[in-house]
């Protein structure tokens, strides 16, 4: 902090309230420091205990360090403009207990300088000789010239000029040179640079000035989104992240969720599906619903939605987005908190010159993490042992030939023969996958006066997925308009457009084409001899394998026999005026809309072309979506201040939200031939269209006080009624209480140099959860008919149990955290303990089938979450060679303490079971416990086992130890929910360079893999993983002694889910690796043309170290529900390098 | 535009108050569900008893589909038929055949499933007609049709499962963990009282064509007592339907979809076919596996066995009218597999790459009628009738193969093999002769009596622990 104007040892704060204008005009007036007034920063010192004298010994030392040290002996604080001191001369002393005036008079003896004593601050301040006289600066203009520079006194190309309160503003050129005419000498000049904390100076009679801008990263003035508002970082009382976009600038994503992953602590980002424009699966702090959804509440500049695809904000446009994680933060969302809030604010221009940015970016995307299967060769031996064994346990003997089996049992004749015609086969992965490419262009405009401010931007991306066809663009447009009409008017509007086209295969889990394309049969041609894709093929050498009951579903049979589109398009409006009553006294309203529109078409050729594992008729079918969700918000709020030290901040707010859905479907079947793919030219098979509403209504009130910027309590709560629950528990109230003691700002604490903030929290609140149905509450009933005789008649059936009590899920959670900034902000870290429970759990639970239903909603059970967060920041080196790390990790338990109304456990199956019980983790897997492969008979004998269990079967677990194998001995094998998550950034920068790395590891969760009952279990002639060409094969080729022998009957638990399907889901993938050049200024200065320039290039998910055995440890089939960790087949997340040129003009 | 003044800003506040108001309407927050009807306001006028009547009708799909455990109960349990390929999780659908159920089988949990929604729907019925402002004729009617149904489904399910939970109105999930498996004995009686109450109050025509009429509860009360080994109270109401129906002359026909409710017909499952309205799937499930030519897919359920193919006796036609002796397939090749041709419907759409057909399901026909009636009354007099219709010789001639069928309860058993074929009775049969053990262990099933009742399914036993499970599962 040298150059600046600032005033050492005393805490930022809001000056403008502390000290009378008056004052400050004196001092003007008298000390002719026109410097002063630059500024946010405060005067308030407490120096009751400390001494009057001053004991002084150095040599030649500069005055700064001898004005630390008085003032580390007196308290008193100086006030002075730290370029002057530049010019000081060094100080020679030597004194002992002499009085500060004393002290003082021999400092300053042999300086330009001159001090004076006011309250308890030294102003220092140029000696009279060296000026002109109070008259010369008081009513004068000037011309001055100016340099912006950053930190590390690099020029800061494109900084905004702006003389306050007047549209006269400028840029910095390349070299960071400004130049202002004839500028009144008392103007104010505000200079902004995006990423770096705005500055305000008084000119006053200079006519250079040297500008330092900081980066506003990690400064204590940062200001973060609130619900409903905005609060200084220190002044924060809840457990919030926040994330200033401009650091994620060179990083591919299409979602602004997927560039947080793996940053902030606390917030588990899933990206289960590696499709473009595939969203990310978000969980704030653990499960907190078992029914109800566990998507967090997004408020996009202010508007909230539930279940809203991100996708269609471009995070180019994003300036910050803001994560309210505990209850006390979340509250004031009320009924839709409890899932946490990401609050996202999109970029408005800064005042000054028009800014022009350009970015383009080229991706390249490939699948580097592939599956191992079998080869031909392999999977024949593996076809013929399955047929055999099976063979055998039905009384035959392994050489017999086809003509003495049953067909089952038969083996093509090649594979018995000549199975080496068969070469290594098809790979499979290899005619699904490819390399795809993207590019995405950006372009911004921005900029304003203080009147009014602009963005306009615009995006396009075109990425190909790494699935052959697959397909995703998506145009964005954006207008962000605010206007000040008046002094105490103002008006805006945020209007963002988006449409998507998505062509997309493969994320569709167990029917879709990269969970078949692994089970394909390595045996077959990519295509037959008549230049068809499968083995259907009547006219097809390849025909005679129909009856051998071999797979195959050809990837292009969808890829390029289904042509489908899936076109969104997305208008968000926000328009807002705010109304400054009086001083402080804000009135906003807003109306906001976001209207969606989605279109699906579908058209499957006529028999795919053989490639399917039946021969379908041509059908296709169109979809439509409608969306509208309206809301308008009404705040009132009211910030002033009792006396000096209480400062108050209060909001009162009312809402009305409303959202209507609507879908449409028609199918045609019938079509004469594939020509034609609109449904015209089929037969309507099939039609429907239904629509859904919701409404919710809401009151909400905030308190913030702080008492001397040291004690901070918010007090918050929120109404809700909501259209979804039951008639007798419409509304809700969720309070909050939070408080927060900035301990560094206590006198005790004023002198430890070493600490620039330390902060301790606690918040305490109640949130809801809604995500159910919008009709859950009713009995709803739909149509079910019958026939009489001839005609038909209508039939209306129940179909679900009605609950007049359903109401939201309560989430009650306490939070404790620390806030703490060392060593010049080198060391930041924040700390976060919660516990947190959720109340009247929201449970489709399973209920007795003699009711007629198989589930109801109901309010039953109970749920807990606590956890550890901490993030940590340090500046490892701070000089031309930057060196930054930060990292993070997060630490979630999650128990069930109540369910349903005895306590039954849940089970799901799906392809595998999960149990949730009292007292352990929601959705336990729950299954078999295989523990190897019987080798021989006897040991089969010595230990219980199933009924015609022989040697190479697995051993099952007798858990209850009861002699028998059972379904009671299925036990726990595994929860997908990760002992601990943590992330790991090294930012390196040097020069113009940037290289950074980040590491992503989540540790100690399992994945059900439920592709595994094809690929590790023989079932059906499906491929297999080559890890299963180790199954066993005979006492004395026991294989690894884990993988039991293939059959196509088993008689035993092979099939069953067992722990031979859950795998260790612990991680640690390389995210990230970036590095980008900028030119520097002098560079760009002689080209001429560029304000800034830089270029770059990225590697996202370089590699996995993971010992999964399907594509990504991070797939999921499911987004929601008790099956989250399970995956059947999902899409690989690929490897994708980027490079990209951005730049300003 | 200038808002300096509080006038200026009066349109504002005037406009907050307007949305205030919009707001603070009651009916706001009270959205009833616009493609949904709801149970609210249901239950009142006759129409709404129409609809819901017509969908306790429409559960006779689930409980009868070539999927249901009638078919597999019926016919796979039993040595009539089998499957080979199928699709999906094999084992646990073979294991019905092979006598391998366990209780966590998601088939019989399906089934059990399926039986108690089809209850519910003829129990909210019941209990919410009396208190209709509605005519009493169309009550009683309503309440016996209701009734007629119930006892059919639970005499389904207690057949299956033995004694189960008895729930007679509808419950709430609190109310029904109260409940346990009731006896045998218990469901039967109330399955009598059920099937009582429609006898005295039904009319003697159904209002619609497909619906219960009386000589349905007869029929099916007479077949209830012969199963609860009471021959004398089956006598009785068997004979009062005695020559009321009337055998088809083609035995053929029975299936044909223009001879559906025929005058052999007394309670049938009515389909229409083609798209959108309810079709009938026996015919593309029962076709081989993945055949492509015969159907567009092929569901390989229930294929003929071959005793159930030498069954039947030389020059009985209705082996040719029941059962395919193969199929050609795509190349031409004629692949040999027996499977039922009853329900074969060629001018089917195929919509989903399945045949919508339009064959009715014949629950309960005059021919059955008559041999419970021989069963009843020892009387071979209604056997013959039976056998007259497909010219066969009669039990008792000399040419009637007495060698092999010699007592009347063998030669009542082969006839109704034979004539009810693949109609889901097989296995009932055999249980209630009490002849199950001996003729499916000598057709190599691993059955023991144990097995002769389903598992009560895992699930149901885990939720509700006063749920006892059969023994042997």
């Amino acid at each position: 902090m040298n150059n600046n104007i600032c005033c050492k040892g005393i805490h930022h704060a809001n000056y403008k309230h502390r000290i009378p204008s008056i004052i400050l005009s004196k001092i003007l007036l008298t000390m002719k420091l026109t410097v002063l007034l630059t500024v946010f920063t405060c005067l308030q010192i407490k120096a009751s205990v400390y001494s009057q004298q001053v004991s002084l010994s150095v040599k030649k030392a500069p005055l700064e360090k001898i004005i630390k040290e008085i003032r580390k002996q007196t308290g008193y604080a100086f006030f002075y403009d730290a370029a002057y001191l530049q010019n000081a001369e060094p100080v020679s002393l030597d004194v002992r207990k002499v009085s500060l005036s004393e002290a003082l008079t021999k400092v300053f003896e042999r300086q330009k300088f001159t001090w004076e004593v006011m309250d308890k601050t030294i102003v220092i301040k140029p000696s009279m000789k060296e000026n002109k006289g109070v008259a010369d600066f008081v009513q004068s203009t000037t011309d001055i010239k100016g340099k912006v520079v950053n930190e590390r006194g690099e020029p800061l190309p494109g900084a905004t000029i702006n003389i306050k309160g007047t549209t006269i503003s400028t840029a910095a050129d390349g070299n960071g040179d400004f130049f202002l005419k004839a500028v009144d000498s008392q103007a104010t000049i505000v200079i902004s640079h995006t990423g770096f904390k705005t500055q305000e100076i008084v000119v006053g009679n200079r006519k250079e000035l040297n500008i330092h801008l900081f980066y506003a990263q990690r400064d204590l003035d940062e200001v973060v989104v609130v619900g409903y508002g905005t609060q200084k970082k220190t002044d924060v009382t809840g457990a919030i992240s926040s994330v200033n976009f401009e650091e994620q600038r060179d990083r591919p994503y299409t979602n602004a969720l997927q560039s947080i992953q793996a940053t902030v602590p606390g917030v588990n980002i899933t990206q289960t599906q590696g499709a473009p424009g595939a969203s990310p699966n978000v969980r704030i702090r653990g499960i907190s619903s078992i029914t109800a959804g566990t998507n967090p509440l997004y408020v996009i500049d202010g508007i909230p939605m539930e279940s809203f695809d991100l996708n269609s904000i471009n995070p180019q446009d994003i300036k910050s987005l803001d994560i309210l994680k505990d209850a006390s933060a979340s509250a004031i969302y009320g009924s839709r908190g409890a899932n946490g809030v990401v609050l996202i604010t999109t970029r408005l221009g800064a005042i000054g010159k028009t800014k022009v940015q350009v970015g383009y970016e080229h991706g390249v995307q490939s699948v580097k993490r592939r599956v191992k299967l079998m080869n031909a060769q392999e999977f024949i031996k593996y076809y013929i042992d399955a047929r055999n064994n099976a063979w055998i346990a039905n009384a035959g003997n392994a050489d017999d030939p086809n003509s003495v089996r049953e067909s089952k049992y038969r083996i093509p004749e090649e594979f018995l023969n000549d199975p080496q015609q068969f070469g290594q086969g098809t790979d499979w992965q290899d005619v699904l996958f490819r390399t795809a490419q993207s590019d995405n262009l950006q372009l911004s405009l921005s900029g304003g006066n203080d009147k009014t401010q602009f963005l306009v931007s615009g995006s396009y991306l075109n990425q190909d997925g790494v699935v052959d066809n697959n397909n995703y663009k998506r145009l964005t447009f954006r207008t962000n308009l605010r206007h000040k009409i008046s002094e105490k008017i103002t008006t805006g509007i945020n209007l963002n457009i988006s449409a998507i086209y998505d062509r997309s295969y493969g994320t569709g889990g167990k029917e879709d084409v990269v969970s078949l394309a692994l089970q394909n049969d390595p045996v077959f041609p990519v295509y037959n001899e008549n230049g068809n894709y499968g083995f259907r093929d009547p006219q097809s050498v390849w025909y005679k394998y129909t009856q051998y009951d071999l797979q195959l579903w050809h990837p292009y049979a969808i890829t390029r026999e289904i042509d489908r589109l899936q076109k969104n398009f997305n208008t968000m409006a926000t328009a807002y005026l705010e109304y400054e009553i009086i001083q402080g006294l804000k009135f906003r309203t807003s109306i906001n809309a976001n209207l969606y529109n989605g279109r699906y078409n579908d058209f499957r050729n006529a028999g795919q072309n053989y490639g399917w594992s039946a021969i379908q008729p041509a059908e296709g079918s169109t979809n439509s979506r409608f969306n509208l969700n309206w809301l308008s918000e009404n705040t009132l709020s009211y910030k002033f201040n009792i006396g000096n030290d209480n400062n108050l901040d209060l909001i009162a707010g009312y809402t009305v939200q409303e959202e209507r859905n609507e879908y449409s479907q028609v199918i045609s079947g019938d079509f004469p031939n594939d020509l034609v793919h609109t449904l015209n030219a089929g037969k309507v098979i099939s039609g429907t269209s239904t629509a859904y509403e919701w409404a919710l209504l809401s009151y909400f009130g905030r308190v913030n006080y702080n008492y001397k910027q040291k004690y901070f309590l918010t007090g918050s709560i929120r109404r809700d009624g909501s259209s979804r629950f039951g008639m007798n528990n419409k509304w809700g109230y969720f309070p909050s209480i939070a408080g927060s003691w900035l301990i560094s700002n206590e006198d005790f604490l004023q002198n430890r140099d070493w600490i620039q903030q330390l902060k301790l929290r606690a918040s305490y609140g109640v949130t809801g959860n809604n995500q159910i149905d919008n009709y859950g509450a009713i009995s709803l009933m739909s149509n079910r008919n019958y026939v009489n005789g001839s005609t038909l008649a209508n039939g209306v059936i129940v179909n679900t149990m009605t609950n007049p009590d359903l109401r939201w899920e309560k989430s009650e959670q306490l939070n404790v955290g620390l806030d703490m900034l060392f060593f010049d902000q080198r060391i930041g870290l924040t700390l976060d303990l919660y516990n947190s429970v959720t109340k009247d759990l929201l449970l489709g639970i399973p209920v007795p089938d003699i009711t007629g239903f198989a589930t109801q909603l109901s309010n039953i059970g109970k749920m807990r979450n606590r956890g550890i967060e901490v993030a940590l920041t340090t500046k490892n080196l701070t000089n031309n060679l930057k060196w930054t790390t930060d990292f993070n990790i997060a630490v979630n338990r999650n128990k069930v303490l109540e369910l349903g109304s005895n306590g039954d456990p849940i089970y799901t199956n799906d392809y595998g079971t999960t149990k949730t019980e009292i007292g352990r983790p929601i959705a336990n897997y729950y299954g078999y416990v295989f523990n190897g492969v019987y080798n021989t008979q006897e040991q089969i004998e010595s230990s219980p086992h199933t009924a015609n269990t022989t040697p190479g079967d697995p051993i099952v677990v007798d858990i209850n130890k009861d002699g028998v194998i059972n379904e009671n001995d299925r036990t726990i094998i595994g929860n997908y929910q990760p002992d601990f998550t943590a992330g790991l950034t090294n930012t390196f920068s040097y020069k113009g360079f940037e290289f950074s790395f980040m590491l992503q590891g989540v540790f100690g969760n399992e994945i059900l893999n439920q592709e595994a009952r094809f690929t590790k279990i023989y079932n059906g002639s499906r491929n297999a993983y080559s890890s299963v060409n180790n199954y066993w094969k005979s006492p004395e080729n026991p294989g690894d002694g884990k993988i039991f022998k293939p059959s196509i009957a088993y008689s035993g638990l092979q099939q069953q889910f067992s722990n031979y399907w859950v795998e260790d889901g612990t991680f640690v993938r390389i995210k990230n690796i970036s590095l980008s050049y900028a030119p520097s200024a002098a560079f760009l200065d002689k080209v001429r043309f560029f304000k800034d320039l830089r270029v770059y290039v990225n590697v996202e998910n370089l590699h996995v170290f993971s010992n999964y055995s399907g594509f990504d440890p991070e797939n999921s089939s499911y987004s929601t529900g008790l099956m989250l960790g399970a995956d059947y087949g999902s899409y690989p997340i690929p490897r994708n390098i980027t490079f990209g040129i951005k730049t300003s003009l | 535009m200038k808002f300096r003044n509080i006038k200026g800003f009066f349109p504002i506040v005037y406009f907050f108050f307007i949305i205030v108001n919009v707001g603070c309407t009651k009916d706001f927050l009270n959205r009833n569900p616009e493609s949904n009807m709801s149970t609210g306001n249901f239950y009142k006028s006759k129409e709404d008893f129409v609809l819901a009547l017509n969908a306790a009708y429409s559960q006779l799909y689930t409980i009868y589909d070539p999927l249901s455990a009638m078919s597999f109960c019926g016919e796979q349990m039993s040595d009539n038929a089998t499957i080979y390929n199928i699709a999906g999780n094999q084992s646990e659908q073979t294991a019905f055949k092979d006598y391998s159920l366990m209780a966590n089988n998601s088939v019989v949990y399906r089934f059990w499933q399926e039986a108690y929604k089809a209850i519910f729907q003829t129990n909210i019925v019941i209990s919410n007609i009396q208190a209709a402002d509605l005519d009493e004729s169309f009550k009683m009617q309503a309440e016996s049709e209701m009734k007629f149904l119930r006892a059919l489904f639970y005499f389904n399910t207690v057949r299956m499962f033995g004694g189960v939970p008895l729930v007679t109105t509808p419950v709430t999930e609190l109310e029904s963990y109260g409940y346990g498996r009731a006896s045998e004995e218990d469901v039967y009686k109330q399955i009598v009282s059920d099937l009582v109450f429609a006898e005295e109050n039904i009319q003697e025509d159904a209002p619609a064509v497909g619906r219960a009429t009386k000589g349905a509860v007869d029929a099916l009360l007479g077949k209830v007592y012969l199963t609860l080994g009471d021959k004398q109270n089956a006598t009785t109401y068997l004979m009062r339907i005695y020559n009321t129906y009337s055998l088809l002359s083609n035995y053929k026909s029975l299936w044909d979809v223009s001879y559906k409710n025929s005058s052999e017909s007394i309670f049938e499952i009515q389909y229409l076919g083609g798209a959108s309205v309810p079709s009938s799937r026996y015919w593309p499930i029962f076709a081989p596996f993945e055949n492509l030519t015969i159907v567009a897919n092929g569901g390989g359920m229930n294929q003929v066995t071959e005793t159930l193919w030498n069954e039947f006796e030389p020059n009985d036609v209705r082996k040719d009218a029941s059962i395919f002796q193969g199929y050609t397939n795509r190349v031409g090749k004629f692949i040999e597999i027996k499977f039922p041709k009853k329900w074969v419907d060629s001018t089917a759409q195929v919509i989903n790459e399945e045949e919508a057909c339009s064959n009715n399901f014949i629950v309960l026909r005059y021919a059955d009628v008559l041999l419970m009636l021989a069963e009843s009354t020892g009387d071979a007099k209604y056997l013959n009738e039976v056998r007259a219709r497909v010219s066969l010789p009669l039990y008792g001639s000399a040419s009637y193969p007495s060698q092999k069928y010699g007592t009347l309860e063998l030669a009542i058993e082969h006839e109704r093999r034979v004539e009810l074929a693949l109609e889901f009775h097989r296995w009932f049969d055999l249980k209630r002769t009490g002849r199950a053990i001996a003729v499916l262990q000598a057709n190599g099933k691993n059955v023991t009596n144990d097995k002769l009742l389903l598992p009560i399914p895992q699930v149901v036993v885990d939720q509700n622990s006063i749920i006892t499970q059969n023994p042997g599962y």
